[in-house]
């Protein structure tokens, strides 16, 4: 069976309270993300927070009416506490893929990780390029669709076609939640890259 | 050399710009830089017509995964002189310089010069340098012009396209812009994507050297892609171009990224990939001779040249509709050469 890890992305105070569209969004999916993110902890499935740290030096940096969020150390990069548990993990990166420049593939190789759900926050930006970045690394990619947002409905949608079409197996907590809880995580069908 | 990064008085012409030449510039391009260090080079040239272009480069990030701004100072403009039918000879180099920049990185560019220019046999004959101050430009801009000497072809240009022509692509469409666009915000691709950029100069003398007559145009594919080269060749050439949708060489990751970007491969910038624009009669003979050369990624005859009707240039899709393809207007996505 594969052993998988849950990946969250960007779930800190300053991101998602960017807007209200963000904060509704999320808080619609809190409830059913705490949830899963308990049972799964419980079954022993490593938690792995990515955590988005501005770089003051990076002219790319996304800046919020002239104010550069997530900085090292501010309140605001923090991840937001009712996701977050004792003995989860906690990755920083700078840039949308959780793989680029940081040691995320290295702690999921430690810890015998084949296969990445990977949730959060936006679902077309750091869920997209993290999940294609997870499949160029050999890694079995599940996307539950009821544990990723965005600020925009159809930008959700969108990201979920593509991937599916490419790079993920989409499913739902509830499924996933039954194939750990059974052992019966199945080895996912890998699109292969022709 | 003394200080660790560029000053201001490296660009002023005294001794500091002396130092920062001599110690620096002139031994890391080595062999390739045959300049007189005089105000002018005195140049060679067999041939009586001569080729001659400039191209500036302002890429960002000046480093990408598999070559940098350096590489692609060179190459851009070697590329230039190839595709219009030129053995490329001579370059000038000129580097505009913002105040801080580490000498190592500037090193480190200059042998990217050095090797590229080796690859493509050409002589760095003059050069200039400019330092300003931080923030006046980001790192290092880089111009280079080139001079080549004419290889005895047909008539090569626009106007010698006509219908029954094929149309062959050589590498890869768009592997350039997803590479340096997954590497500015860190989006996964840019392990699995990387730049053509390459100096083409032997592919074309290779194919010109037995089918001289029968290539009829060639283009290097860079900012605007494909879809822009043939826009502007079907109107210079007052016909309509229609390609193949499957035909299209474009590596399945590059399609994702653009898929997830919202991109069109045939709008995205190649820094080592020509249009050539060939003989209908002699296209598989040439595309056997290009498939067999190293810097070409994925050769393929992607569609052909028609009378004019209707739209400039088509794409018949996978179901058999046809799809204008339009010229691109303004969405050029910035600082990718």
């Amino acid at each position: 069976m594969a052993r998988c890890a849950i990946l969250t992305n960007d779930l800190q105070y300053d991101l998602v309270g960017k807007n209200e569209a963000r904060r509704a969004a999320v808080a619609d999916f809190a409830p059913r993300m705490c949830s899963f993110l308990a049972q799964m902890r419980a079954l022993d499935v490593p938690v792995v927070h990515l955590q988005l740290i501005n770089r003051e030096d990076d002219p790319r940096a996304e800046r919020y009416d002239g104010w550069l969020p997530v900085t090292k150390g501010s309140a605001g990069a923090r991840i937001i506490e009712d996701f977050h548990a004792d003995g989860d993990i906690v990755v920083e990166k700078n840039k949308d893929s959780g793989f680029y420049a940081t040691e995320l593939d290295a702690r999921l190789r430690e810890l015998g990780v084949d296969a990445v759900v990977i949730t959060g926050m936006q679902t077309q930006i750091c869920v997209q390029t993290t999940a294609a970045d997870a499949f160029f690394r050999g890694y079995h990619v599940i996307v539950p669709a009821d544990a990723v947002v965005s600020a925009r409905p159809e930008d959700r949608t969108r990201a979920l076609e593509w991937l599916g079409s490419y790079c993920a197996t989409i499913t739902t907590t509830t499924e996933l939640l039954d194939a750990v809880v059974n052992g019966d995580l199945p080895t996912f069908d890998v699109v292969p890259i022709p | 050399m003394t200080g660790e990064t560029i000053q201001l008085d490296h660009g002023t012409g005294g001794g500091m710009s002396q130092e920062l030449i001599s110690e620096l510039i002139a031994p890391r391009l080595g062999a390739v830089h045959a300049g007189r260090m005089e105000d002018s080079a005195r140049l060679h040239l067999e041939s009586p017509d001569i080729a001659f272009t400039t191209d500036s480069f302002v890429i960002d990030p000046i480093f990408f995964g598999n070559g940098d701004i350096g590489r692609l100072a060179v190459c851009g403009t070697v590329n230039d002189l190839a595709v219009s039918g030129a053995t490329p000879r001579y370059l000038t180099l000129s580097l505009v310089l913002e105040q801080g920049l580490p000498l190592a990185d500037l090193a480190r560019i200059l042998d990217s010069v050095r090797e590229a220019a080796v690859e493509a046999d050409v002589a760095v004959v003059a050069g200039d340098t400019k330092v300003v101050r931080g923030g006046e430009v980001d790192k290092l801009f880089i111009n280079t012009a080139g001079v080549g000497e004419f290889i005895d072809t047909g008539e090569l240009g626009v106007a010698a396209v006509r219908p029954g022509d094929a149309v062959i692509v050589t590498g890869w469409l768009g592997n350039h812009a997803i590479h340096v666009l997954s590497l500015r915000e860190g989006l996964g691709f840019e392990q699995r994507v990387l730049s053509d950029c390459a100096p083409l100069d032997g592919l074309v003398w290779n194919v010109l050297e037995d089918y001289s007559r029968q290539v009829h145009c060639m283009r290097d594919i860079t900012r605007g892609g494909l879809g822009t080269v043939l826009n502007e060749l079907a109107s210079g050439a007052g016909v309509s171009i229609r390609i193949e949708e499957h035909h299209l060489p474009i590596q399945h990751e590059t399609a994702m990224a653009a898929a997830m970007l919202g991109l069109d491969p045939l709008y995205l910038a190649n820094e080592g990939n020509i249009c050539m624009i060939v003989d209908g009669d002699a296209a598989i003979e040439i595309l056997e001779v290009v498939r067999w050369q190293a810097r070409a990624t994925a050769p393929r005859i992607v569609g052909a040249v028609h009378e004019r009707c209707g739209s400039a240039v088509t794409m018949v899709r996978g179901d058999g509709s046809e799809t204008v393809v339009e010229l691109l207007y303004g969405a050029e996505l910035p600082r990718l050469c």
